[in-house]
């Protein structure tokens, strides 16, 4: 199995980018003008945000694949991003509003942003609900695959419906404009972090969705073997 | 037999059976009377936040009442086995999904038929003079949320608590559906013209058109033993 240095690797890079990221997004970049240190959030708000969209295509891409190919394999991969995705989703509603506080003081607002990013976390939330009342093992991975890949077309319409019913109303807050270079950097440092984090935690994931079927198997082994223990 | 007549097979005999037994619609439609008293205990009748809310009282009383024929729609099946009798006949597995969707919302359809009256009156309502586009905005988001909850019903029929599962699954994806038919709906009550709605209508309409080619492919899959 070379399956464990590659989840160790990526395991120790992401450490070693957690190091050096706060540095860059408390140090390095500049304090923004406007809203002051409340926006040195955005560093792990934004990596959280595209991790959580990365995962969501991963678990689309998988279900394809587990639907076409059959392999079990696909399964646990899908399940195993549903699973980070939902984590790293939960980051982002987290501090969305801690930031949304100074700066709109509101901690939520019905933003096209904000209510996409909800949606998506129930669309996948009801992905694991899925898992966990499942019947059969492999009619229910099937039905996962299936709303693994709605949920995911289900994206864009979310998209264009959310902005369609926020830009009826003023626009609240608008963040636009480049970003200064060191803020620019400060971020890339973040997003590259975030994103070894998160192949390295979905790695350690399917390893252990691995170890625990084989345990399974082993167990029922045994149990074969001697019925009376 | 081509599609369309296996199409229409497969919905004739979900329309016979619910004539014969009548438990379907009549739940349904009992149950949307009952939301629709509910919402008027919440809300001061007549006044001006009522109307504001109509048009989302609408959307709930038909989704809710949607939802409870879904359920049925493939407990139904399971029942005495018939779906694996279904699968085994020389039919689409398209049609067979066609079939089952279009009985479902030609029975939501009919619950919306009686249910649509009892709303204008209770809550007071002018709905005489959009009743055309209001007409429009029902059949896509009776089809759109027909489409995925058939697909959904199929699955969750084969779950634990499947009752429970169902609407767990389908309210997240039918986010664009809803808000497209309730904000459509504000629209046309406010005396809008269908071009005012046309953005929700084109929503509710690639909502329609993707599902429904996604479900007939991915349908297949959800049955196949």
């Amino acid at each position: 199995m070379n399956r464990r240095p590659v989840s160790t690797i990526l395991g120790i890079a992401a450490l070693a980018g957690m190091l050096v990221s706060p540095y860059f997004a408390l140090i390095h970049a500049s304090v923004e003008k406007e809203q002051k240190l409340a926006q040195k959030i955005f560093y792990f708000h934004v990596p959280s945000a595209w991790v959580a969209f990365l995962a969501f295509f991963i678990v689309f891409l998988a279900s394809l694949l587990y639907l076409v190919k059959k392999d079990r394999v696909y399964d646990l991969w899908a399940s195993a991003a549903a699973e980070v995705g939902v984590l790293f989703c939960t980051l982002v509603l987290l501090t969305g509003p801690i930031w949304a506080r100074p700066i709109w003081n509101a901690w939520w607002v019905w933003d096209a942003k904000l209510t996409m990013t909800l949606v998506l976390w129930l669309i996948y939330v009801a992905y694991l609900m899925l898992r966990s009342y499942g019947g059969d093992a492999a009619q229910n991975a099937k039905f996962r695959a299936v709303l693994g890949i709605v949920g995911f077309l289900d994206v864009p319409l979310v998209y264009f419906s959310v902005n369609l019913w926020r830009t009826m109303h003023p626009q609240q807050i608008v963040i636009k404009g480049g970003l200064q270079a060191d803020m620019l950097r400060a971020l890339m440092v973040c997003l590259a972090t975030f994103t070894v984090m998160f192949f390295a935690i979905l790695f350690q994931r399917v390893s252990l969705a691995r170890a625990e079927e084989e345990l399974a198997m082993i167990q029922a082994d045994l149990r074969e073997k001697n019925p009376e223990s | 037999m081509g599609f369309w007549t296996q199409v229409g097979a497969i919905l004739w005999k979900d329309i016979v059976v619910e004539l014969r037994t009548k438990e379907r619609l009549s739940s349904m439609f009992f149950f949307a009377l009952l939301v629709i008293v509910i919402f008027n205990f919440a809300f001061e009748p007549g006044s001006g936040a009522m109307r504001e809310i109509a048009p989302g009282i609408l959307w709930v009383t038909f989704t809710f009442a949607g939802l409870l024929g879904l359920t049925r729609s493939f407990t139904m099946e399971r029942e005495n086995g018939c779906l694996s009798g279904l699968l085994l006949c020389p039919a689409d597995r398209g049609a067979i999904f066609v079939g089952k969707a279009l009985g479902n919302a030609v029975f939501m359809a009919a619950v919306e038929a009686v249910s649509l009256p009892i709303f204008a009156v209770f809550m007071n309502v002018a709905i005489l003079p959009s009743l055309g586009r209001l007409m429009a905005l029902m059949a896509l988001g009776t089809a759109g949320f027909s489409v995925v909850g058939t697909l959904f019903a199929a699955m969750s029929a084969n779950t634990k608590m499947r009752e429970v599962m169902l609407p767990l699954l389908l309210f997240p994806i039918l986010v664009p559906i809803l808000l497209a038919s309730v904000k459509g709906t504000e629209a046309v009550l406010a005396g809008e013209g269908l071009s005012g709605v046309s953005g929700w209508i084109k929503i509710a309409s690639a909502f329609c058109a993707l599902f429904t080619a996604a479900a007939i492919i991915l349908f297949d899959y959800v049955v196949e033993e």
